[in-house]
C-alpha cells in the first residue's frame, strides 16, 4: 500500500532521515518506535508531503513525492500529531466536518460526521467548543477529523502520550475498531513498547533516521541493538 | 455567531442608516459623514475579514482601497471607460494586485506578513507621486481632481447629490458586506478559520492553504478595490494623502471598536469611530490623544469589541465562531 524506496532528508548538515525504505501492507497495523530526535515524525511529515525529500514514496502504486499536504490527504492518507491538533474556533462537530468537506471533497455527508464522532466515543460533546475536551477528547477529536476524510491509511503519532492506564486501552481498543471493523490500515509511532507488540504486525526501530531492526514485534524488542538503545549498553549486554 | 444573528444585525444597523435622510436628508455634512461610514464600513470588514477570520495580518488594505480609487480615476478620465465600468475593472484590477501581494506571504509567519503588506503601503506613495505615477496618468503630488461621476441611465451619483449618493452608496456596501457574510458562513469561510487555528492540521485534512489563503487576498482586495474606486468618483478627487498614516490608524481603530474577528462589528465599529472621531473635533490637537485613550479603554473592557455585547459566553471564549 505505502512504500518508501531511499527517503532521505536533510535540515542543512543534520541528516533526519538517512536513506530509509520499508514498506506498509493493506490492511496492517505498521509500528515505528525510536528515541527521542530520531526522525519518527519527521517521517510523517514526509510522507503526507509538508517537507521536501530525496527518494520516492509510493501510494497504491502512485507516486505521492512533491504533492502537497492536501492533495495527498485526499488520496486517502490521514495522520493526526503528536501536540494534539484543534480548531478552537470551531466546535467538535465542526472540527470533524472540515476533514469530511475538505478531505473527501464533493461527498460531504453530516450523517457520516455525526457517525464518525459517535464511533469516537464523542457523542455528547457535539456542539461544544474544543476548548471543553480534556487531552484525550482532544486526542479523539484528531483521530475522528481524520477518519472523516474517509482514508485508507491513517498515520498516529504518539497517540498514547500523556494518557494514563485507563486511557491508553481505550485508545488502543480504537485502534484496533479503525483497523478491524473500518478496513483502515494504521501505521503508529509510540514509546510503549507493550501497546506496539499488542497491537503491530511489523515493527520498525529507527535511530538518527537510519533503520536499525524491522520485522516482528516480539522479535525486533528482543533485538541487542533496540535494548541498547532503549536501555543501555549494558543491558543490551545481559541480554 | 448564527448566520441569523449575523444578518439581523447588519440588517439592523443598515435599516436605521437608510432612515437617516428622512432626518438628516438636508444636512449635508451628516449625509457626507454617512456615506463616508458606509465606506469605511466595507473597507475595515475586509480587514476584519482577512485578519480576523484568516489570521493574515495583511497591513495592505489602505494600499488596496488607494490602487482601487486610482485605478478606477485612471480608467475613467484617461481612457473614458464608464465609472461603474470602471470601478468593476478596478476591482479587478486591485484583486489581481492582492494575489500578486499575497503570493510571497504564502510561505511566511504573522509579523513579516504585515511587514511586506505594509511595505506595498510605503511603496505605493512615492510610486504614484514619482514619474512611474505620472507616466500611468496619477497626476504626481497633486493627484487626480477630475474624477467623473458615477452615472447611470444619464443620472449622476456625486456630491452634488448626496441623498441619491447615500443610497447608491447604502447599497454597495449592503452588496460588499452581504458577499463577506456569505463568505464567512460558507465553507470558505470554515477553511479560512481552520487554516488560522492550525495551518498543519487543516492541511492534513485537506484544506488548500495556497488555494484559500490567495482566494481571501483576491476577495478582500477585490471588495476593497471597488469601494475605494467608488470613494474616487463620490469625492471627484484623490490624492495620495490617503496613504498617510492617520486613515490607517483610523481603519485600525474601527476594526478594534468592532472586535477583531467578530464581524458584522467592523460595520458598527465604523459608524462609532468616524461619529467619535467628529464629535471630538472640538478638541483640535487633543483628539487623537483622547480617542486612543478611549481605544484603550474599550479594549481592556470590551476586548470583543461592540460585539461582546451579543456575544454568549461560550462565544465569547471561541472567538470568530
Amino acid at each position: 500500500m505505502l512504500t518508501l524506496s531511499n527517503v532521505t532528508k536533510k535540515f542543512g548538515e543534520l541528516v533526519a532521515v538517512n536513506n530509509l525504505s520499508f514498506t506498509v501492507e493493506d490492511g496492517q497495523i505498521f509500528g515505528i518506535a525510536g528515541p527521542n530526535g530520531a526522525g519518527k515524525s519527521t517521517v510523517y511529515n514526509l510522507i503526507t508531503g509538508f517537507y521536501p525529500y530525496e527518494g520516492k514514496i509510493t501510494f497504491d502504486g502512485r507516486d505521492i513525492s512533491g504533492l502537497p499536504p492536501h492533495r495527498i490527504s485526499q488520496l486517502g492518507i490521514a495522520r493526526t500529531f503528536q501536540v494534539p491538533h484543534t480548531f478552537p474556533s470551531l466546535s467538535v462537530a465542526e472540527n470533524v466536518a472540515v476533514g469530511n468537506r475538505f478531505g473527501d471533497p464533493g461527498r460531504y455527508d453530516p450523517d457520516y460526521v455525526r457517525e464518525v464522532i459517535s464511533f469516537v466515543g464523542l457523542d455528547a460533546q457535539l456542539g461544544h467548543p474544543t476548548a471543553q475536551l480534556n487531552l484525550l477528547g482532544k486526542k479523539k477529536l484528531m483521530i475522528a477529523a481524520a477518519l472523516a476524510t474517509r482514508p485508507r491509511l491513517l498515520m498516529l503519532d504518539e497517540p498514547m502520550a500523556g494518557s494514563n492506564a485507563t486511557e491508553i486501552r481505550q485508545l488502543m481498543d480504537l485502534i484496533v475498531a479503525i483497523n478491524r471493523d473500518r478496513g483502515i490500515t494504521i501505521i503508529i509511532i509510540e514509546h510503549f513498547m507493550r501497546v506496539l507488540t499488542e497491537l503491530t504486525e511489523k515493527l520498525l526501530i529507527i535511530e538518527t533516521g537510519t533503520e536499525i531492526a524491522f520485522g516482528d514485534p516480539e522479535v525486533v524488542t528482543s533485538d541487542p541493538r533496540v535494548c541498547e538503545i532503549y536501555l543501555g549498553e549494558q543491558s543490551a549486554e545481559s541480554n | 455567531m448564527s448566520f441569523k444573528r449575523m444578518a439581523t444585525i447588519m440588517g439592523g444597523t443598515f435599516g436605521l442608516v437608510a432612515a437617516a435622510p428622512l432626518f438628516v436628508g438636508d444636512i449635508r455634512f451628516i449625509m457626507h459623514i454617512l456615506i463616508m461610514c458606509l465606506i469605511w464600513a466595507v473597507v475595515a470588514s475586509c480587514w476584519d475579514l482577512i485578519m480576523g477570520f484568516a489570521g493574515i495580518f495583511s497591513f495592505g488594505q489602505v494600499a488596496f482601497f488607494a490602487i482601487g480609487a486610482y485605478s478606477s480615476a485612471i480608467f475613467s478620465v484617461n481612457l473614458g471607460v464608464p465609472a461603474v465600468l470602471a470601478m468593476l475593472l478596478a476591482g479587478l484590477f486591485t484583486a489581481l494586485i492582492g494575489v500578486l501581494v499575497g503570493l510571497p506571504c504564502l510561505k511566511l509567519a504573522g509579523p513579516y506578513v504585515a511587514l511586506v503588506t505594509f511595505g506595498v503601503h510605503m511603496t505605493l506613495m512615492p510610486l504614484l507621486r514619482g514619474k512611474i505615477g505620472m507616466a500611468l496618468g496619477s497626476g504626481g503630488s497633486v493627484g487626480i481632481l477630475t474624477i467623473p461621476p458615477i452615472r447611470i441611465f444619464g443620472y449622476s451619483f456625486s456630491s452634488a447629490n448626496l441623498v441619491p449618493t447615500f443610497y447608491f452608496a447604502l447599497l454597495l456596501a449592503m452588496a460588499c458586506t452581504a458577499v463577506i457574510l456569505v463568505v464567512i458562513k460558507s465553507h470558505w469561510g470554515t477553511a479560512f478559520l481552520a487554516l488560522k487555528d492550525s495551518e498543519d492540521f487543516a492541511m492534513s485534512l485537506g484544506v488548500s492553504a495556497f488555494k484559500y489563503k490567495l482566494m481571501v487576498f483576491a476577495l478582500t482586495s477585490f471588495l476593497t478595490g471597488v469601494i475605494g474606486a467608488f470613494y474616487g468618483h463620490y469625492i471627484g478627487m484623490i490624492s495620495t494623502r490617503m496613504l498617510e498614516l492617520d486613515l490607517f490608524c483610523t481603519l485600525m481603530v474601527m476594526v478594534v471598536v468592532g472586535g477583531i474577528g467578530m464581524f458584522p462589528g467592523t460595520i458598527l465599529g465604523a459608524f462609532i469611530t468616524v461619529i467619535a472621531n467628529e464629535l471630538l473635533a472640538p478638541l483640535g490637537t487633543y483628539r487623537a490623544m483622547v480617542m486612543g485613550a478611549l481605544v484603550v479603554i474599550l479594549v481592556l473592557l470590551l476586548p470583543n469589541g461592540v460585539m461582546g455585547f451579543w456575544l454568549k459566553p461560550a462565544e465569547a471564549e471561541a472567538p470568530a465562531a
